[in-house]
């Protein structure tokens, strides 16, 4: 018997136990050895594993109690029945890793909405050139624009006042081009070369609130 | 009596030259660098102007307009920093320093100004100009990155070989002559885009303006896969091009695609409201 044929032959080995030819195998052959030894390892802390995991009975008790009044469980019912009976713990026992799987998901998504809250909350804080969110944008960007414009002229004012009317030309084509880039990309989501332009766009509007903002430069 | 009065005047002249020079002031700075140094120069308020030089010193060069500014400079190993330092509410006159440096050629070069003007010439090593009012000037340079960001100064780049160049400018034109590399790629709001060149034998060169006219002269010769898009100015081809499949629908006078030759490098010229124009220039002798 070689390697092969012997692994293939385990799940037998495991049933009925080992044959002659099987042990001999294994005496001669330390790959097969350890590879047995690892599976029965593998068995034993799986065993010991479910028992000391096994919850306290009054938790199981609660769970029933509350599924029964939701409705979600009832009495079985006499008659005979196709499906052997199963043990009412393992019925519970079921529901504790989907209740588990169900929280876990609301909690993603409870993440994922604070996520994108304080995401858009960055954007219109800051003067990012990044491509803009989808959909709210369109309403949120000109109420946001106008404040961070009105921000950055006015340090324009403090630091140079003879500046602030270019800036105040300079932002105003830039936002003209941020909102032509912006409905030809809406218009065709697909053209790549259009999402292109408005990330172009964007940094247009970074490069002017940067050099506005430059305190080494007026 | 009439001669004394002209020796006085002479004099009142002299001393008046002699005054007015000495509100200016040269200083030269001197520094001792490695290979692939990297330099820093931030002027408020006039010219920089950065040359190769032999050796390995970097060689600075300020002449202060009056006594409002001072020079800031500082080296850490291999990276030195100049800044001109305004002392006072100094004006664009008072404040102002005109630099000439010399560095070694692999030298990495960032020029800062907001009136300028910037010039770089004859580096291989990565420049980076900036400045609001700034006009650019680069030239002679190969093998490097070269960056610039201008609001309202022009920009003019000549004889760059084998670059990875990125030209930000918002309102300010850009003319290219002669840029070549793997990556050419301006950026203009309103600002007028003039390329004159052959586009390379591989390179992607993307001219963008939302509504400042572009103008790309190209020889027949030239190898290039060309896309040209208007969204509301008029676009003129005087080539002959392959037709190409495009993810758009190409309007006659609004876009046009197609290639020349083996359409080695990619070319896209894209306006809103500007008109777009691929010239066809004669090869001269």
């Amino acid at each position: 018997m070689n390697c092969s044929e012997f692994q293939e032959s385990l799940p037998e080995a495991f049933e009925s136990g080992p044959t002659a030819e099987q042990d001999s195998h294994l005496k001669s052959c330390s790959t097969c050895s350890d590879l047995v030894a690892d599976l029965d390892l593998i068995a034993r802390e799986a065993r010991q594993l479910q028992e000391s995991a096994e919850p306290n009975p009054r938790v199981w008790n609660s769970i029933e109690i509350v599924l029964r009044q939701e409705g979600i469980i009832r009495d079985p019912h006499l008659g005979p029945s196709l499906v052997p009976a199963r043990a009412r713990r393992w019925n519970m026992a079921w529901l504790a890793p989907v209740a588990a799987m169900v929280l876990v998901a609301f909690g993603i998504v409870i993440f994922q909405r604070g996520s994108a809250d304080s995401r858009l909350s960055a954007h219109l804080d800051t003067t990012s050139s990044a491509l803009p969110a989808a959909l709210s944008t369109s309403q949120r960007a000109p109420i946001a624009n106008n404040n961070d414009d009105d921000q950055v002229l006015a340090a324009v004012a403090s630091r140079s006042p003879a500046m602030q009317a270019q800036y105040a030309s300079n932002l105003q084509n830039v936002n003209d081009y941020i909102k032509d880039a912006e409905a030809s990309a809406q218009a065709d989501p697909n053209d790549e070369e259009a999402q292109q332009i408005v990330m172009d766009a964007y940094e247009q509007r970074a490069t002017v609130y940067e050099m506005a903002l430059d305190r080494s430069l007026p | 009596m009439a001669r004394a009065r002209q020796l006085q005047l002479v004099s009142f002249v002299i001393l008046a030259t002699a005054i007015c020079a000495s509100a200016e002031a040269r200083k030269e700075f001197r520094f001792t660098v490695g290979p692939g140094a990297v330099i820093s120069i931030t002027n408020q308020y006039g010219p920089i102007s950065v040359k190769p030089g032999s050796g390995s010193q970097v060689i600075v060069i300020a002449v202060l307009h009056s006594d409002q500014v001072e020079i800031d400079h500082s080296q850490n190993g291999n990276r030195v920093d100049v800044l001109s330092h305004l002392l006072s509410e100094a004006n664009t006159d008072a404040g102002r320093v005109d630099y000439e440096v010399s560095v070694p050629s692999d030298a990495s070069v960032t020029l800062r100004s907001s009136t300028g003007v910037l010039h770089a010439e004859g580096l291989h090593g990565d420049v980076t100009l900036e400045g609001s009012q700034a006009n650019v000037e680069v030239r002679d340079i190969s093998d490097a990155h070269v960056h610039v960001r201008t609001l309202n100064g022009s920009v003019a780049l000549n004889n760059i070989r084998n670059g990875h160049v990125e030209i930000t400018s918002v309102s300010g034109d850009v003319v290219l002559n002669s840029v070549n590399g793997p990556l050419v790629q301006v950026n203009s709001t309103s600002g007028k885009i003039h390329y004159e060149g052959d586009f390379g034998n591989s390179g992607e060169y993307m001219l963008t303006s939302h509504s400042g006219d572009i103008e790309a002269s190209a020889p027949n010769d030239a190898s290039i896969d060309v896309t040209a898009r208007s969204v509301r100015g008029k676009v003129e081809n005087d080539f002959l091009l392959e037709p190409k499949h495009t993810p758009f629908v190409v309007r006659a006078g609004s876009a046009f695609a197609g290639t020349m030759n083996k359409a080695a490098s990619s070319v896209r010229l894209f306006s809103f409201s500007g008109k777009i124009h691929l010239k066809k220039r004669q090869n001269t002798l």
